[in-house]
């Protein structure tokens, strides 16, 4: 009896582990240690394609009276332009709405993934997504103020706060450090730390509940409530799925916005 | 949220700045950073004179001082 749960428990590997992020590769199918064409990289790919077929066809006809996809897809466009970029960046941020709509949409989708039955992982919980996009935001702010100021310029601006020349040295490599290396890494990592540990959160109450019914008979129960733990942190990672792709975007509006700003 | 209108009140760029979320991180990323890179500084003396730990203390006070009038002259008024 004891010997058979001990196996049972076995079956169920608990606790969960980062190994539980690689996914067998599904071309060659199955393979363990090949990471060319996994689950994430087929839910990326998704991702791009119901994106764009998403937005062609709801904007093959434009009608007057918007139908319900083109009502959906102007929303979305309309809440990023209006609500992110035009009131971070100010007039100017209607160039940058497309970008940033890209960059919301993108996120949202492939953040979506973590909670939708069946698929339940999410691409960003891989930290070389956030990294790449935190990587494409950084190198878009710094071109953006380049080419507002003028490179002498737009490095003095950045780096140079408004004191005496004698805390200069001081403050300087603050604001290296803050402007330059904290922003893309701060970026990543925040998108980067909630995929993460939302998939692991579903992952311990899941799994947790099987290795406790495997453990003992009696603790049915605990294994029921922990099964509804599981249920009410998918509906929280919702709102984090939500939260992290506005926050991205946010951010990068804002950082948009300081590589424009004209100092005061 | 369709058809809204944008904003009534859009920001001319000499507005202050956005009061959202990016001043706060801000804020966060130049103390802990103020901190980081004068401690860090001051550990590298360490090592180097020989001293057991006093200059990375030094450097992140001054480091974090240097952090808080940062936040002042860029997101005081």
């Amino acid at each position: 009896m004891t010997g058979q749960s001990i196996v049972l428990a076995a079956d169920v590997p608990f606790p969960p582990s980062v190994e539980d992020f690689y996914l067998p590769s599904i071309l060659p199918w199955a393979e363990h240690d090949n990471y060319w064409f996994t689950k994430i990289t087929a839910l990326v790919w998704l991702t791009t394609a119901l994106i764009i077929i998403y937005f062609l066809v709801s904007y093959r006809k434009p009608q007057l009276v918007p139908t319900k996809k083109q009502w959906l897809a102007e929303s979305i466009y309309g809440f990023v332009r209006n609500n992110i970029a035009v009131d971070m960046i100010g007039p100017r941020g209607v160039q940058f709405a497309p970008y940033l709509t890209t960059l919301f949409c993108f996120i949202l989708l492939n953040n979506f993934w973590g909670i939708v039955p069946f698929v339940q992982i999410s691409p960003n919980s891989h930290i070389a997504f956030p990294a790449f996009l935190a990587v494409i935001s950084y190198v878009m702010f710094i071109a953006v103020g380049i080419r507002h100021h003028g490179v002498v310029k737009y490095f003095k601006t950045a780096l140079i706060p408004p004191a005496p020349w004698f805390i200069l040295p001081l403050l300087i490599p603050i604001e290296f450090f803050s402007n330059f290396l904290v922003r893309p890494f701060s970026l990543a990592v925040r998108l980067f730390a909630n995929m993460f540990a939302g998939h692991m959160l579903l992952l311990v109450f899941t799994l947790g509940g099987f290795a406790m019914l495997n453990a003992n008979a009696w603790f049915a129960p605990f294994s029921v409530v922990s099964w509804v733990m599981t249920i009410a942190l998918t509906f929280l990672e919702f709102l984090v799925i939500c939260l992290q792709a506005y926050v991205f975007t946010v951010l990068t509006a804002s950082y948009v916005q300081g590589a424009l700003a004209d100092g005061h | 949220m369709a058809g809204q209108e944008p904003s009534k009140n859009p920001r001319g760029d000499d507005a202050d700045n956005p009061p959202d979320t990016g001043m706060g991180m801000t804020a966060v990323a130049y103390l802990i950073s103020g901190m980081l890179v004068w401690g860090g500084i001051g550990w590298l003396v360490d090592r180097w004179v020989g001293t057991s730990g006093i200059f990375a203390g030094i450097g992140a006070v001054l480091g974090i001082g240097g952090g808080v009038y940062l936040i002042v002259r860029r997101l005081g008024v």
